[in-house]
C-alpha cells in the first residue's frame, strides 16, 4: 500500500512539475515578464556556461566554470529584474519592436526530491528546450539545449532557485541572447 | 584491431612486419604511439631505437613477453 | 557604381577630406576579398594571451582573417602560431579549441607534426613514398612574424611588416592602459577563463569604427543606462572623471589606431569608482593612487575603447577586455571576446569585475545587446542597389583636430580631438578608414610605412 501511495506521489509531483514548466514558459512567450520574475526565487542563480571543443577524456574542461569563468550568463535575480526592466523601457533596440518567441519544453525528469515524494520541498528537474525567436522581418534563430533546475517549495508554490541552461552550441550562433531560457 | 589511443606506456605490440615494439608514450591521438624497437627482422639496427610507429602496422598487442 | 577595375580607395570609395565613406566597402563581396588579401595577410592581429597556454604543450586553437591558427607552446618553451591546415590535404589538423598535446595528428590520412611545426609522422614514409619525401619543406605553416607583448600574442604572415612595437608607434601607451595592471606596474594582467564567441551579421568594419571612437551612438544604449548595471550601481559605467577632465579622441594617422581617453586634472585625485563594493571600491582608490606615484602626470590619463588597426578593439577601463572582429564573409562577423583583470588582485575583486564585464558586454549583455542591433541593420540596410548609392556621412568635427595637444602642463601622444564641450566627433572614425583605404591602395609596406620616410 505504502509502494502505491509513493508510486502515486511520484506521478502526480511529476505532472505538477512538468506543469510548471509548462507555466513558465507560456509566461515569457506572452511576455508576461514580470509574473515570470514573481516564479524565481530571491536569491536564485541563473547559469549558462560557454562550450569548447575538447578531447575525449579531457570532458571536464568541455564548460565555462560557474562562479569562476567567463560565462554566457552567471547571475542572480537583480540582473535578471533589470533584463525585464530593460525590455520594458521600449528604447531597448534589440528587443523593440520585440521578438516572437516560442519555448518548447520536454523530456522532464525528475532528478532527484527532497526530502521526500510525499513532501517534496526542493526537486532537482531536468528538461529539454527548443527556442525560437524570430524578429523584425525574416530574423530567426533556433536555440536548443537542456536545462537543469532547482525549484522550492514556497507557501504551497514552486520557486526556481537554480537554473543551469546548457545550450548545445559552441559559437553562438545567434547575434545576441535578449531573452530567457 | 587496437584502438590505439588506449595503450598503455610498458605494453608491447607486434607490428606488420614481424618487429616488436614497447609503448614508450601515447600522444593519444589515436593514430601514432612512440615506441622503442626490440625487435625487427627488416633492420636489426633499429633495436632500441625509438620511432612514431603508426596504428595500421600494428597487429597485436603481446601479453606475454 | 563599377567595382571591377583597378580604382583608388584613398579619395574615392574613401574620401576622408571630405567625411564621405561609399557603402560600397561594407556590403561589396569583391572587395571583402581584396581585403582579405592587403588588409588581414599584411596588418598584425591579435592571437591570444599567454596566461592560456602556460605549459609546454599547451595550446588555443584562434584565428587570423578568416583561417583558423593554432597558438601553441613547443617543448622547448616556445612559443608559435601555425596556420591550422594540414600539408597534404588541407584538413584541419586540430578541431579542439584548447588543450596539451605532444603532436598535431591530422585525422585525413595521419601526418603528425610536432608543436614546433616539423612534420614527425608520416605514414607509410618507407613503403609509399620509398623514404623520398623531404619532409623538412612539409612542416606547419608559420606566421612571418611573432610577438609576445605584456603577455598577449601578436602575429602577422607578412615578412616585410615593420615589427609590432614600429607598427603600434606611440599607441603603445594606450595598448598599455589595457594590459598594465590598475597601479600603473607593467603587464601584470591575465585574462579570466572562457573566450566570448558569437556571430554578428554585419562587416567586420562596423564593430571596428564603434570601437575606433563612435561616443555619437551613446544614445542607443539609453536603455541600459536607465536600468543601470554600472559598478557604482547605476548608468553603465563609473562616469565622474567626464564631470572634471577633459575628454579626448587620440587617433595615430600613420598607424591607424585610435582610442577615447579622459585626462584628469594635476591636482585632483581620480575620482571614487566601484562603489558597489567596499572591497572593491577601496581596491581601485588605492591602485590609482600608487598610479598616480608611479606614472606621474601620466597617471591622469584614463582609457576608453578604441580600436589597433584593423580588427583588434580594446576597452582598456569599464569592462576591461579585448575584442577581435573576425571577417567570415561582408555580411558577417565572428567576435572573439577575451577578459582581463590585475593577475594578482583579490579573488572578491576578479568575481566583480568578472559579474560586471557578463553583464555589460558580449551577446547577453545588457549593453551590447543594442549594438548588435544598429550593426546587423545598418549592414542589412546599405546592402541595395539604390542605397550604395548614397555614402555614409563622417564629417563630424572635420578640420577641429589638434597637433600637440597639451592640458594642464601633460602633452598627449598622437592627433587629438578634445569633445568635452563639442561632446562627439568622427575623428577616429576618419583616421580608422583613412588607415584602410592606404593598405587597400598600397603595393607594399614601403607604402605603408610612412613614417619611415620622414627627415
Ligand atoms: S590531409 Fe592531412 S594527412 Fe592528408
Ligand atoms: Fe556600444
Amino acid at each position: 500500500m505504502a509502494d502505491q501511495r509513493e508510486a502515486m506521489a511520484q506521478l502526480f509531483l511529476e505532472r505538477d512539475v512538468e506543469n510548471f514548466l509548462y507555466h513558465e514558459a507560456e509566461l515569457l512567450d506572452e511576455r508576461r515578464y514580470e509574473e515570470w520574475l514573481d516564479l524565481l526565487a530571491d536569491d536564485v542563480r541563473y547559469w549558462m556556461p560557454m562550450r569548447r571543443n575538447v578531447k575525449l577524456g579531457e570532458l571536464e574542461r568541455e564548460f565555462t566554470r560557474e562562479g569562476q569563468d567567463v560565462n554566457w550568463f552567471d547571475e542572480g535575480k537583480d540582473t535578471l529584474e533589470r533584463r525585464v526592466q530593460q525590455i520594458l523601457t521600449g528604447v531597448h533596440w534589440a528587443e523593440e519592436p520585440l521578438s516572437r518567441i516560442c519555448h518548447m519544453i520536454s523530456n522532464v525528469q525528475l532528478l532527484a526530491v527532497t526530502p521526500s515524494v510525499l513532501e517534496p520541498a526542493d526537486v532537482t528537474v531536468k528538461s529539454r528546450f527548443l527556442i525560437y525567436r524570430n524578429r523584425v522581418e525574416t530574423e530567426t534563430d533556433i536555440l536548443v539545449g537542456k536545462r537543469e533546475d532547482g525549484l522550492r517549495r514556497v507557501d504551497g508554490h514552486w520557486k526556481i532557485s537554480r537554473r543551469k541552461v546548457v545550450l548545445d552550441q559552441s559559437v553562438l550562433l545567434s547575434k545576441n541572447l535578449t531573452f530567457f531560457f | 584491431m587496437i584502438n590505439v589511443r588506449t595503450l598503455e606506456p610498458g605494453t608491447r605490440v607486434a607490428l606488420t612486419d614481424g618487429s616488436t615494439v614497447e609503448i614508450v608514450s601515447n600522444p593519444k591521438d589515436g593514430i601514432w604511439v612512440f615506441a622503442r624497437y626490440l625487435s625487427s627482422p627488416r633492420d636489426t639496427s633499429l633495436v632500441g631505437t625509438e620511432e612514431m610507429v603508426f596504428a595500421q602496422d600494428m597487429v597485436e598487442i603481446q601479453t606475454t613477453p | 557604381m563599377a567595382i571591377a577595375g583597378k580604382r583608388r580607395y584613398t579619395g574615392g570609395l574613401v574620401d576622408v577630406a571630405a567625411g564621405q565613406i561609399s557603402r560600397e566597402i561594407f556590403v561589396s563581396d569583391e572587395i571583402y576579398a581584396e581585403e582579405l588579401e592587403r588588409v588581414f595577410t599584411r596588418a598584425w592581429l591579435f592571437v591570444g594571451h599567454e596566461s592560456q597556454i602556460p605549459k609546454p604543450g599547451d595550446y588555443f586553437v584562434s584565428g587570423m582573417g578568416e583561417e583558423s591558427v593554432i597558438l601553441c607552446r613547443d617543448r622547448e618553451d616556445r612559443v608559435h602560431v601555425f596556420l591550422n591546415s594540414c600539408r597534404h590535404r588541407g584538413m584541419k589538423v586540430c578541431r579542439y579549441d584548447e588543450g596539451n598535446t605532444p603532436v598535431f595528428t591530422c585525422p585525413y590520412h595521419g601526418w603528425s607534426y610536432a608543436t614546433d611545426g616539423k612534420l614527425v609522422g608520416v605514414p607509410y614514409f618507407r613503403e609509399a613514398y620509398h623514404s623520398k619525401l623531404d619532409r623538412s619543406q612539409f612542416g606547419l605553416v608559420e606566421v612571418a612574424q611573432l610577438e609576445i607583448y605584456k603577455g598577449t600574442v601578436w602575429a602577422t604572415w607578412d615578412p616585410s611588416a615593420p615589427s609590432f612595437l614600429e607598427y603600434l608607434g606611440e599607441f603603445r601607451r594606450y595598448l598599455d592602459l589595457a594590459l598594465d595592471a590598475w597601479d600603473g606596474r607593467e603587464g601584470g594582467t591575465e585574462v579570466l577563463g572562457g573566450v566570448q564567441k558569437w556571430l554578428i551579421p554585419c562587416n567586420w568594419k562596423f564593430p571596428a569604427e564603434n570601437f575606433s571612437g563612435d561616443s555619437y551612438h551613446n544614445i542607443s544604449h539609453r536603455s541600459v543606462d536607465l536600468v543601470g548595471i554600472g559598478p557604482s550601481g547605476s548608468g553603465r559605467r563609473d562616469m565622474r572623471e567626464r564631470l572634471i577632465g577633459r575628454r579626448l579622441q587620440i587617433c595615430f594617422p600613420d598607424r591607424g589606431h585610435q582610442t577615447g581617453a579622459y585626462v584628469l586634472p594635476n591636482e585632483e585625485p581620480t575620482p571614487p569608482a566601484y562603489q558597489h563594493s567596499p572591497v572593491v571600491s577601496e581596491y581601485f582608490r588605492r591602485c590609482e593612487e600608487q598610479r598616480r606615484e608611479r606614472l606621474g602626470a601620466w597617471g591622469r590619463v584614463t582609457g576608453a575603447p578604441g580600436e589597433l588597426f584593423p580588427n583588434t578593439a580594446l576597452h582598456p577601463r569599464q569592462p576591461r577586455s579585448i575584442a577581435v572582429w573576425h571577417p567570415r564573409g561582408a555580411h558577417r562577423t565572428e567576435v572573439w571576446r577575451w577578459y582581463l583583470v590585475d593577475a594578482d588582485a583579490p579573488p572578491e575583486v576578479k568575481d566583480f569585475l568578472r559579474q560586471y564585464y557578463i553583464r555589460y558586454s558580449g551577446p547577453a549583455g545588457l549593453t551590447e545587446q543594442d549594438d548588435m542591433e544598429n550593426w546587423n541593420y545598418a549592414h542589412a540596410a546599405s546592402r541595395g542597389t539604390i542605397a550604395r548609392r548614397h555614402p555614409y556621412s563622417y564629417e563630424q568635427g572635420l578640420g577641429f583636430e589638434v597637433e600637440n595637444y597639451e592640458w594642464e602642463g601633460l602633452r598627449i601622444p598622437g592627433t587629438v580631438m578634445d569633445v568635452t564641450d563639442s561632446k562627439s566627433s568622427e575623428h577616429n572614425l576618419r583616421n580608422f578608414y583613412r588607415r584602410w583605404a592606404q593598405f587597400m591602395d598600397a603595393n607594399s609596406w614601403d607604402e605603408l610605412a610612412t613614417w619611415r620616410r620622414r627627415p
